[in-house]
C-alpha cells in the first residue's frame, strides 16, 4: 500500500521526518538501480593483484591487441577507485592478508574475479603448505576464470559475462561479505590466528548499508572485541556481551 | 688435478687440515671439510684468492644420517672458479656459527635457512622469520615435514564433480550457460 506523502508540511512534524516504507522505497530503487547497474556495467576499473603468474596475460588483454577498454574496462591504480579486484594466479597465506586489506578498502559495489586454476583449487600448487586453495572461503568471489593461465580471449569472455551479470543485477557477491562476515572472518582467523583483524570496521559498515544479518556477527567476530577494540565500534561490543 | 689448480688456491687448501677437494668441471671445485675449519677457509679464500662473492648458502637435509649439509658457494672475479665448500653438521642441536663477519650477505642466507630448516646460526644478526612471517609450524623444508598432510588438515578442497553438476548433466545439460 502506497501512502501519500504531503508535499507541504511543517518540517518538524513526524510525517516529514518519517522514513519511506519498504514498498515505496523499492519502487524508486528498482528504477534507479536499473539505471545505475547499466551505467556501472559499462565503466569498470580493475585493480589487478598480480603476484601470481597470470599477470602476463593482462598486457595483451588491456592493450591494443584485445583492447578491453572497448568494453569499458581499464586498469586502476588504487583500491578505493576500483570496481573489480582481479586476483591472478596463486595466493600465498602472506599475500592473502594483503588481498583482504585491499578488498576491504574498496568501495561497494565491488566484484572479485579469481583468475586461473590456483584460485579455484590450488592449481599446480595444490600440495603447497604456503598457498591457499579456495579463494571463496576468505572473500566472496563473483566469478572464476579457469585455466592455467586463461588466454586473453577467455578473460574477455569472463569480463563480458561479468558485465552481463552486473547489468542484470546478479553480481551481488560483495553483499555476502557483510551478510556472512562471521564465516569469512573465521576462515581468515584459522590461517592467521585468533588475533587477526583489519582496520576496517566491517560490522559497522554492514549496519550502515543495511546489510546486517544474523550471520554477520558470531563467535569469530566476538574475538574482534578482544583483539581489535581500537577498530570495532562500541555498539558491536555491547551486542557481543 | 692439482696441476690445473691455480697456485693461490692450492696454497689455501694446503693450510686447512682434513680438506678433500674434487674438481667437478674446469671452473667448479667441490671442497669438503670439517665444520670447525670452514671460517678459516673462507677467511683465507677472501683474503688471499679474491673470493669476494658469497653467492649462496644452501642446506640439505639428510634424514638417514641425521645431518644437515651446508654448502657455501663462493666466486672469485679474478680466478673465475666457483668453490663450493661442503660441511656436515649434526641435526641435534642443529647449531652452527655465522659467517656474517666475513661475508655480510650471509645474514639473509642464514636467516632463510633458519626459517626453512631450523638451523640456528650463532652470531647472525637476525634470526627472525623472513618470508614465512605467518608460519607457526615446524620448518617446512625438512624431509620429516609432510606438506600434503599439512594441506589436508588446513585447507578444504573444491569438489571436482559436485552433486548439483551431476544432476544437471543427468538432464543433458552442462555448466556452460
Amino acid at each position: 500500500m502506497t501512502k501519500n506523502i504531503p508535499i507541504k508540511s511543517d518540517p518538524n512534524t513526524d510525517i516529514a521526518c518519517r522514513t519511506p516504507d519498504m514498498e515505496e522505497r523499492s519502487l524508486l530503487r528498482k528504477v534507479i538501480d536499473r539505471i545505475a547497474d547499466r551505467c556501472r556495467s559499462r565503466s569498470l576499473f580493475i585493480l589487478h593483484y598480480c603476484t601470481g603468474c597470470g599477470a602476463i596475460e593482462l598486457p595483451p588483454t588491456i592493450t591494443s591487441r584485445f583492447d578491453s577498454e572497448r568494453l569499458g574496462i581499464q586498469p586502476m591504480v588504487t583500491p578505493r577507485q576500483a570496481d573489480i579486484l582481479l586476483i591472478t594466479g596463486y595466493l600465498s597465506i602472506k599475500t592473502l592478508k594483503r588481498v583482504i586489506l585491499t578488498y576491504e578498502q574498496m568501495s561497494a559495489p565491488k566484484y572479485v574475479i579469481g583468475m586461473g586454476s590456483c584460485t579455484i583449487n590450488g592449481g599446480m600448487y595444490w600440495h603447497s603448505y604456503a598457498t591457499i586453495k579456495r579463494l571463496q572461503e576468505y572473500m566472496p568471489v563473483d566469478m572464476y576464470m579457469a585455466g592455467c593461465m586463461p588466454r586473453p580471449e577467455a578473460i574477455q569472455q569472463g569480463f563480458l559475462q561479468l558485465i552481463d551479470n552486473i547489468d542484470k543485477g546478479k553480481a551481488n557477491a560483495w553483499k555476502e561479505y557483510y551478510y556472512q562476515y562471521d564465516k569469512y572472518l573465521g576462515n581468515q582467523q584459522a590461517l592467521f590466528g585468533p588475533d587477526w583483524h583489519t582496520p576496517t570496521d566491517v560490522i559497522a559498515e554492514a549496519r550502515h548499508y543495511d546489510l546486517f544479518s544474523d550471520n554477520t556477527i558470531g563467535e569469530h567476530t566476538a574475538l574482534l572485541a578482544k583483539f581489535a577494540s581500537k577498530y570495532v565500534t562500541l555498539q558491536h561490543k555491547e551486542i557481543v556481551k | 688435478m692439482s696441476q690445473q689448480l691455480p697456485e693461490v688456491l692450492a696454497s689455501v687448501f694446503k693450510k686447512i687440515p682434513n680438506l678433500v677437494f674434487k674438481e667437478q668441471t674446469a671452473r667448479r671445485l667441490r671442497v669438503e671439510l670439517r665444520p670447525d675449519a670452514l671460517p678459516a677457509l673462507l677467511e683465507l679464500l677472501k683474503g688471499r684468492a679474491g673470493y669476494l662473492h658469497l653467492s649462496a648458502i644452501s642446506c640439505v637435509d639428510w634424514p638417514e644420517n641425521d645431518e644437515f649439509e651446508l654448502v657455501y658457494h663462493l666466486w672469485s672475479y679474478e680466478i673465475k672458479t666457483l668453490v663450493s665448500a661442503h660441511i656436515y653438521i649434526p641435526k641435534k642441536p642443529g647449531r652452527y656459527i655465522s659467517v656474517y663477519d666475513i661475508y655480510t650477505p650471509a645474514a639473509f642466507f642464514e636467516r632463510d635457512i633458519h626459517e626453512m630448516f631450523g638451523v640456528y646460526f650463532e652470531g647472525s644478526p637476525d634470526m627472525e622469520p623472513f618470508i614465512l612471517t605467518e608460519w607457526s609450524g615446524p620448518p617446512p623444508m625438512l624431509k620429516s615435514f609432510s606438506s600434503l598432510g599439512y594441506v589436508e588438515e588446513t585447507f578444504k578442497w573444491e569438489q571436482y564433480s559436485p552433486d548439483w553438476l551431476k544432476e544437471i548433466e543427468a538432464n543433458g545439460g552442462s555448466i556452460v550457460e
